[in-house]
């Protein structure tokens, strides 16, 4: 995924488009005050300088995917797992709930889900209507006592992919979809005619928190 | 040998008394436990950003505490110290009970325990390259080596024993320092981050272990009016002195070496921000410098009280250890971004003290407070003669 921060506005539609895509609660207030609530995607404004001579940059961070995933080395249960095509996906069914891979995280992708969802600010009575088509999800359902993650929708991509549809263009996750500016591109970084490749040959390009050498495959290009 | 041991009366009222209290205190900790399992881990203090709370605090102490009450019977059984005889045994039992704690601790925190068998499937179910894991086998095989070791010292096999003290020691030192690889190795937490975490929990776990090991001596002679050798107890807390020297030289290193960059700001933020009363006021003033004060005091070292006093702040002050690591360690904001990180996300964590969590955490020490006081009655724990020095009161047998 690249996103293009000279695009991106900030404006939080991408986490919106993941919460009602993956059907993340919504939080309340008061887990947003004890850092409860669950962000797949999130957006941060960083602040360099001071007044009248300041930038703000809004960063939007799903997770990034990392090649080097420190949550898939310290996962005990398998349960955070790379796939092939180098997705890094939860096990809902596997997880234990023991938070190591949150500690792990540089990035601050994982939520712990702390409370059962039938409860009232959780209560949804609409499901993403296209929950059945995209069919059976590798956990039963959403679950207490579980740490959860952006997936990429790879709901989505494993449908398109059955279904014969190209990657990147006609089938993309939700926060690529719902983006008002087209900041974020989604593709094949291996493919080297895909747009995410274009742009990175294009740009400079930077990814986040390098000295760690997670290899993440979120790249930003920057303004 | 010379020196028979036996099972202790418990027919006293302060016993009944004691164990109605400690059961009580545990089946509260474990509704507390229900209510958090069933309605969520909300109720807790942890969150996403501290996701380890009390339970994990609580777990790391007690292994500590547990590894160096087995490797201090190790004095008798390996290295022949005769005049440490006394006390071995229950420092071997104290090991086994406080790694069933510490298991139980886990168990707590893990937020889907019913699953906490998949941490035992070793190399089928399991990543092992995890900390975690790894640590699995060695909590496991500590369980068993443990249980297996006191059983040699019930059977009085000297060989065997010696052979198993050895296998022993070498692995609670493995164990704890495993415990220590799983702080130390991520990279990610900067307060976390060091290769001599390890060491530094080995020396935290012997000297927590010997003054926990020294309480329990003490309290249990006197609460059945056994005769304490007290020059056992002053010989016991010279060696606590270098314990604790040895800890103060790993923390130091530890805490000068992040000084430098890149850490230095998480640890200055450590040393002055809002969680730096509690590695000042527990880690380093509890834990080190009052006790070392009492203990080097050409008076108050030399008196029974005074002792007594030391390993007590010993022993609180370790748990601050354990706690302003792992606390501040998490709350500290990662640094996604070069620069100021506005709003929620660049706030470091607060960690709430919950009545739920607190009577859950009180309930792992009080359950172990029963299995203690079970394992005197049914165990030949206590020395009944040593010399004609500890030779128990008959008046108490009614």
């Amino acid at each position: 995924m690249v996103i293009d921060l000279d695009k991106c506005v900030g404006c939080q539609a991408c986490s919106t488009a993941c919460k009602a895509e993956n059907n993340v609660p919504y939080g309340s207030p008061d887990e947003q005050r004890t850092r409860r609530d669950i962000f797949w995607n999130k957006v941060i404004a960083v602040t360099n300088g001071k007044y009248p001579r300041v930038n703000t940059e809004l960063i939007s961070m799903p997770c990034m995917h990392c090649d080097h995933a420190p949550c898939v080395t310290v996962c005990p249960a398998k349960a955070t797992y790379r796939r092939e095509d180098g997705i890094v996906v939860q096990d809902f069914r596997r997880c234990i709930g023991c938070k190591y891979c949150i500690v792990a995280c540089p990035y601050g992708a994982r939520s712990f889900n702390s409370k059962e969802q039938e409860e009232k600010e959780y209560h949804r009575p609409d499901l993403p209507p296209d929950r059945n088509v995209w069919g059976q999800w590798p956990f039963p359902t959403r679950t207490h006592g579980v740490v959860e993650k952006c997936t990429f929708c790879f709901h989505r991509i494993d449908q398109g992919i059955k279904e014969g549809k190209k990657i990147g263009t006609e089938v993309v996750p939700a926060c690529v979809e719902d983006c008002p500016a087209e900041a974020r591109k989604f593709g094949d970084l291996d493919d080297t005619h895909s747009e995410v490749s274009r742009l990175l040959s294009s740009r400079g390009w930077i990814r986040l928190r390098e000295e760690l050498d997670t290899k993440c495959k979120v790249y930003y290009l920057p303004r | 040998m010379g020196l028979a041991f036996s099972k202790i009366d418990g027919k006293s009222r302060e016993f009944y008394i004691l164990l109605i209290l400690f059961s009580i205190f545990t089946l509260i900790g474990f509704i507390c436990f229900m209510v958090s399992y069933i309605s969520g881990h909300h109720v807790l203090g942890s969150s996403s950003i501290i996701p380890w709370g009390m339970p994990i605090t609580i777990t790391i102490y007690l292994i500590g505490l547990s590894a160096g009450s087995l490797i201090l019977s190790s004095l008798t059984y390996v290295f022949g110290k005769e005049e440490y005889r006394p006390i071995a045994r229950l420092a071997v039992f104290l090991a086994i009970i406080l790694i069933f704690g510490a298991m139980i601790g886990i168990a707590l925190d893990l937020g889907r325990p019913e699953k906490s068998w998949r941490l035992f499937m070793f190399f089928v179910l399991n990543n092992m390259r995890s900390m975690f894991a790894i640590n699995g086998i060695l909590y496991g095989g500590y369980f068993l080596i443990g249980l297996v070791y006191l059983a040699f010292i019930f059977a009085e096999k000297t060989k065997f024993t010696k052979t198993m003290g050895i296998i022993a020691i070498c692995w609670a030192a493995l164990v704890h320092m495993g415990t220590g690889a799983i702080f130390g190795f991520i990279a990610t937490r900067p307060i976390f981050f060091s290769p001599i975490k390890p060491f530094e929990f080995l020396s935290a776990a012997m000297a927590s272990g010997l003054a926990l090991l020294m309480i329990a001596v003490v309290a249990t002679f006197k609460f059945t009016k056994r005769n304490l050798n007290k020059e056992l107890i002053f010989s016991l807390s010279r060696l606590l002195r270098v314990l604790i020297i040895v800890l103060v030289v790993m923390v130091l290193i530890d805490k000068l070496t992040h000084l430098y960059s890149p850490h230095r700001e998480p640890t200055i933020w450590l040393l002055t921000g809002p969680f730096s009363w509690i590695f000042w006021v527990l880690q380093v003033g509890f834990a080190y410098i009052l006790p070392m004060l009492i203990l080097f005091h050409p008076q108050y070292g030399k008196t029974l009280k005074g002792v007594m006093v030391a390993v007590f702040l010993v022993v609180i002050g370790i748990f601050g250890e354990r706690f302003s690591l792992v606390i501040p360690g998490t709350a500290y904001p990662l640094p996604f971004y070069p620069g100021k990180i506005e709003g929620i996300w660049g706030m470091a964590g607060s960690f709430p003290i919950t009545p739920i969590e607190s009577f859950m955490s009180l309930g792992i020490f009080t359950l172990m407070g029963l299995l203690f006081l079970v394992g005197l009655k049914n165990l030949e724990l206590l020395p009944v003669d040593e010399s004609g020095q500890q030779t128990p009161e008959l008046t108490k047998k009614t």
